[in-house]
């Protein structure tokens, strides 16, 4: 499947960008973390706030469907997640915004190495893909909602 | 706080106030090597270099440290000379500040010294921090003459040994990890390792028991009890400490060395990633 357009962008900017470079863009998207979080009002369909065994800090995924079935993604990241992780759900809020809850699942976790690069993703890091897991699996729970309550929007914009 | 002076060797802690008082100074290099993989360009101590783990002390194709070769090329491009002192420091309680020290040691490296409380501790006293990576000027390291890992390193057999010979082996991991419940750590991803449980004969310590809340080493008193009084360890035993890569294994090493003056205290690198994946290797399990 190819990438979101949003996402394609980043990974297309960090393709030109050489291991320095994507450093510096990953400390930037890092410190733009914090603008991803919740706005003071801002509702949405579903949040989930947990602390899982395998990440050292509480993550909390928010997802707000609009009208049109388009997702929302915002979140919020504990004082101990790395910085990494923090780069990442920059990355993904704005990479994942605007596509429709399904077409989420369908994105593939290989773009990873392709923007960290190979040198910076190791076992200990591994919690770069955690973040999209976690966006996914709020993605399904907003489906899954859907279905039950029989609503005929499933989040799928694109024809079948 | 300053640092207790009852210490084997009070000299290889230093406080972070001591760090802000020597920033300039130029026989000492200052060393920051973290877990978190980025931590140093968001910001670190002025003036300070920085160490990876990975990149810069391990062998890049099979597991294992670098050679004397490498060591000196790494110290010469850092600005390091025999000479220097090296102050380590950095995240998770210093972790991987007393890896890397373990590894300089492990060269003969010979003035090396902790940063008590780590980067933690630095920034919770609002000490400044500088994004300028830090460029020291070429020196001329002589490559050591070997790589000491009879003295202080561990391997598979060493440890083996130690189990059937029923000498001291310290797991320093959690108690859910010893126990064999699981086999990553806390809050951690799993790290690829197909058992659980500990080395028959080990006792169980983790290295969190060493350290204070604000992630410095307790005093020589509380460290005496627990791993003298409590345990029954002798200073002139043969030691091995083991986690599950090395690195909290190294903590606990940096203790019972430099902070009770044990005098044959080894740490095995390999451990738990080594041991839990080994054909045939033999695993206890407790409750």
């Amino acid at each position: 499947m190819p990438y979101p357009p949003k996402l394609e962008s980043i990974i297309s900017l960090f393709g030109g960008l050489s291991d320095p470079e994507k450093r510096e863009t990953l400390i930037s998207y890092a410190e733009q973390s914090c603008f991803q979080e919740p706005k003071p009002n801002e509702k949405f369909d579903l949040e989930d706030v947990r602390k899982d065994q395998e990440c050292t800090d509480t993550v909390a995924v928010y997802l707000r469907v609009d009208e049109e079935g388009n997702a929302h993604f915002r979140v919020t990241l504990g004082p101990q997640v790395q910085t990494l992780t923090r780069s990442m759900s920059s990355i993904l809020c704005k990479g994942l915004d605007g596509i429709t809850p399904r077409e989420v699942l369908e994105v593939p976790a290989d773009f990873v190495p392709k923007v960290v690069g190979a040198e910076l993703v190791r076992v200990r890091s591994q919690t770069v893909y955690y973040l999209l897991t976690r966006m996914k699996g709020v993605a399904k729970v907003w489906l899954q909602q859907q279905q039950r309550s029989g609503d005929p929007v499933t989040g799928d914009s694109s024809p079948e | 706080m300053s640092i207790d002076s009852h210490y084997a060797h009070p000299e290889a802690l230093v406080t972070t106030v001591w760090v802000s008082e020597h920033l300039k100074d130029e026989n000492l290099c200052l060393i920051e090597s973290n877990e978190d993989i980025l931590l140093y360009d968001m910001g670190h101590l002025p003036g300070a270099i920085h160490i990876d783990w990975q990149r810069d002390l391990q062998n890049q194709t099979i597991r294992d440290y670098i050679q004397p070769v490498d060591f000196a090329a790494l110290c010469s491009r850092s600005g390091i000379t025999p000479e220097t002192t090296c102050v380590f420091y950095g995240d998770k309680s210093n972790w991987w500040s007393c890896y890397a020290l373990w590894v300089f040691r492990l060269f003969g490296h010979e003035h090396v010294k902790i940063m008590d409380g780590g980067r933690d501790k630095w920034i919770a006293e609002g000490r400044p921090l500088s994004r300028e990576v830090t460029q020291r000027a070429y020196s001329d390291y002589p490559v050591p003459p070997t790589r000491n890992d009879a003295e202080i390193r561990a391997f598979y057999d060493d440890a083996l040994l130690q189990s059937r010979t029923a000498l001291p082996l310290i797991d320093v991991r959690s108690p859910d990890e010893f126990k064999g419940l699981v086999t990553h750590m806390p809050e951690y991803p799993q790290e690829g390792v197909l058992r659980g449980g500990h080395i028959p004969g080990a006792h169980s310590v983790p290295w969190k028991q060493a350290v204070n809340k604000d992630s410095t080493f307790k005093s020589e008193a509380e460290l005496r009890k627990i791993y003298q009084e409590d345990l029954g360890l002798s200073p002139d035993e043969k030691i091995i400490a083991y986690c599950r890569i090395g690195e909290r294994s190294s903590h606990t090493w940096f203790v019972l060395n430099y902070l009770l003056g044990f005098q044959n205290v080894r740490n095995y690198d390999g451990s738990w990633t080594e041991w839990g994946n080994r054909v045939g290797a033999p695993i206890e399990k407790s409750l």
